[in-house]
This record gives structure tokens, C-alpha cells and sequence, in this order.
């Protein structure tokens, strides 16, 4: 996989979120490091992740069924694997792709 | 609270205080505010089902919930109030009889015309109505009932703009919802119960909100000439200044949106309800 910050997706969803709400670079840092892994564990670029998420439902629901295994399995707590999740399924919703958000309490 | 601070304050609140309960009283006095709005020939025709979300089974709060498309503020929102209109009580022989009841109590007076003789010629005969009454043949007489499904539609989302200002009234947040999604309306009744001829218009979600009460301030709106008009269109009605200032000053007209430091409220909203940012 090339640099993250390559992939036109991935410069979307930077562009996207800091319209609004300007996150610092370190956040940034961290937020694509996790797009990053979770790139890695589903084997696929996050520009072939959402192409394959817009095409098909059945392949978005796939990928939000292995991104909460994956946070399960890198987050400490049930709170630190809901905030990994949300990274990923921002890279989704700012790239168009619908997914079900869900406060804490409803996780 | 003043009539222009409820009205300059009233937002549609999206971000809720999800674990904090509305008391009843607050919910009732949304629900007498609303029996006494206004409604012509006094049809009322709006109906609501006040769901509590942490009263209802996981199966049926899931379903709900599906049948709003799992809006934010609908997860979010404490209380639920499902407005309806009844459209089988929307039609012609219900305004006959509401109006007879008015012409009975002196609301509509008989030197206009209104008698319970020719209210009965214009709305089930279709005579014309005498000058000074309201021309009803020519809306009642034979109804249809997508006629009176349209009036009973109107009339109750009327009903729910005043609902809304009600609970600004009680110090609540809310916004209206779409109850169900077309597709969804017969779970929605079902799990509701309510009549076959119960249409759904509003899902009023209502709760303390967890945004300011200004929501990012005032939503913009379209200019005061481009939509007023002083004896027939295209002469703007003038504003007045002074009016404007008075009216700044009572609390109708505030501060615009976004107002300074919106975007790191719902930043900081975001993380702490756990959505995605």
C-alpha cells in the first residue's frame, strides 16, 4: 500500500472533517494510523475499500462486520474499540458510504 | 417564558441529553398546549402517542427507531410523541358536526349566517353558502377522502408547530421527525396500535438538551421582502427598523448561526456521546 495520505479517498475525509472541526495533527496522526491497520487487516487500499463499499451493501456490511472485530481486538476497553470503530466508519460516512452510527450506550 | 423568547429560542434540537427523563407534567402541559390550538371548523383532528424509548421492549425501540432510518436525535431523545392525524375524522360530517357546535356555544354567529340549517344545506346538500359564511360547499360537500386526509394533514401539522413551542415553553429541546418511512408505517401503527385510519405526520422527539439551547444560533432565513408583500406581490412589505431593534431586544431575533465556537461543541459533543467525527 502507498502512503495513506495518498489515496484520494483518504484526502477527502481529511478535507471533509476539517471543513468543521479542524483536528490537530496529531489526531490526524492517530486517526490514520488506524485506517491504516484496518486497511492492513481487510487487505484491501481505502480507495478499493470504498469503491467496494459503494458498489455493494453486502461488501459495506462485511467490512463493518471486520472492523468491530478488529477494534475488539485492538482496543483496551469496550469504550477504546467504540472510538476505533468511529474512526473508520467516519472514513466511510465522508466518503459517502452509509453506516449506522451509534452512541455509547447503544454500542 | 415570553411568547417572543419561546418563539426566538425554538430550534430543532438534534443532540440530546439522552439518559435525563422528561417529567410528565412537562409532557402533559405539551399535550394541553397543543388541544388548544387553533384548527378551523374546530375539527381537530391530531392525535398522539407519547412513547417513553426506555419504557419500550428492545424489539419494538429497534424497530421504531428502523422506522426513522436510526436517526441521531431519534436515538438520542427521551420521549417520543408520535403525532397522527384521524382522517376519518377529517371529513365533511365531522366538521358538520364541530361547527354546530360552535354556531350552538356563540362562536360563529348567526348574523354571519351560520345556522345549523345552512351549515346541513351547504355541507350535505351543496347549496351555496349565504354571503357572510364561509363558502364550506364548496370545500365540504362530498368530500373525498384524500380531501379530508389532506385537511386533517395540515391541520395537525399545524397543531405540531405549536407543539413545538410548547416544550421551548417547558425548557425542553425538540424537533420534529419523519414517524416512519413509507415503507415503515405498518410497523409503526402496529406497534403503536393505533386506528387504521390514524395517518402519521410528526414524530415530536423531545428531551433536555445536551447542545446549548440555541443550537449554533438562529438558522438562516429567507429575507423579510423576498417573502412579505404589501397588497399584492412584488411591492416588498417595508420593515421597520425600529421594529427590528424591538424585536432583538425581546428575544425573537438573536444571533445567527454558526455562532463562535459551534463547531467545537459538537467536536466535543461528538466524543463525548461517542458518534463518529
Amino acid at each position: 500500500m502507498n502512503d495513506i495520505k495518498s489515496y484520494a479517498t483518504v484526502q477527502k475525509w481529511i478535507a471533509n472533517v476539517d471543513r468543521y472541526y479542524h483536528l490537530s495533527e496529531d489526531e490526524w496522526q492517530g486517526r490514520l494510523r488506524i485506517l491504516e491497520d484496518f486497511c492492513y487487516a481487510v487487505e484491501q487500499d481505502p480507495d478499493a475499500m470504498i469503491a467496494e463499499a459503494l458498489n455493494d451493501r453486502a461488501d459495506k456490511i462485511d467490512f463493518m462486520r471486520r472492523l468491530r472485530s478488529f477494534a475488539k481486538e485492538q482496543g483496551a476497553s469496550r469504550h477504546a474499540a467504540h472510538d476505533l470503530e468511529n474512526v473508520v466508519r467516519s472514513f466511510f460516512i465522508h466518503n459517502g458510504a452509509r453506516v449506522v452510527t451509534r452512541p455509547y450506550a447503544e454500542g | 417564558m415570553d411568547f417572543l423568547q419561546v418563539v426566538g429560542l425554538r430550534r430543532s434540537i438534534r443532540i440530546f441529553k439522552s439518559w435525563e427523563q422528561v417529567e410528565r407534567e412537562k409532557i402533559q402541559r405539551i399535550l394541553e398546549v397543543v388541544r388548544h390550538t387553533t384548527c378551523p371548523g374546530n375539527l381537530q383532528p391530531w392525535r398522539a402517542v407519547v412513547v417513553e424509548r426506555d419504557k419500550l421492549s428492545r424489539q419494538d425501540r429497534e424497530a421504531l427507531l428502523a422506522a426513522d432510518n436510526y436517526q441521531g436525535a431519534h436515538v438520542q431523545a427521551p420521549v417520543w410523541i408520535y403525532w397522527f392525524s384521524d382522517v376519518d375524522n377529517s371529513g365533511g360530517e365531522t366538521f358538520r358536526q364541530r361547527v354546530h357546535e360552535l354556531v350552538d356555544l356563540g362562536a360563529l354567529p348567526t348574523f354571519y349566517g351560520w345556522t345549523h340549517e345552512s351549515i346541513d344545506a351547504s355541507i350535505v346538500g351543496g347549496e351555496t353558502a349565504p354571503e357572510g359564511m364561509a363558502a364550506v360547499h364548496t370545500l365540504l360537500h362530498n368530500l373525498p377522502r384524500e380531501m379530508a386526509a389532506l385537511i386533517g394533514r395540515q391541520e395537525t401539522v399545524g397543531a405540531c408547530a405549536v407543539a413545538t413551542l410548547a416544550a421551548v415553553n417547558e425548557g425542553l429541546g425538540t424537533c420534529l421527525h419523519m414517524a416512519a418511512a413509507t415503507d415503515k408505517v405498518p410497523v409503526l401503527k402496529s406497534i403503536l396500535k393505533v386506528p387504521d385510519g390514524w395517518e402519521p405526520i410528526w414524530c415530536q422527539l423531545v428531551g433536555y438538551p445536551a447542545e446549548e439551547m440555541e443550537a449554533g444560533g438562529q438558522r438562516p432565513r429567507l429575507p423579510f421582502e423576498t417573502i412579505y408583500f404589501d397588497g399584492a406581490y412584488g411591492r416588498p412589505f417595508p420593515r421597520d427598523p425600529k421594529v427590528v431593534e424591538d424585536l432583538q431586544r425581546g428575544g425573537l431575533i438573536r444571533e445567527q448561526m454558526p455562532k463562535p465556537g459551534r463547531f467545537e461543541e459538537l467536536k466535543h459533543l461528538a466524543r463525548a456521546f461517542g458518534f463518529p467525527l
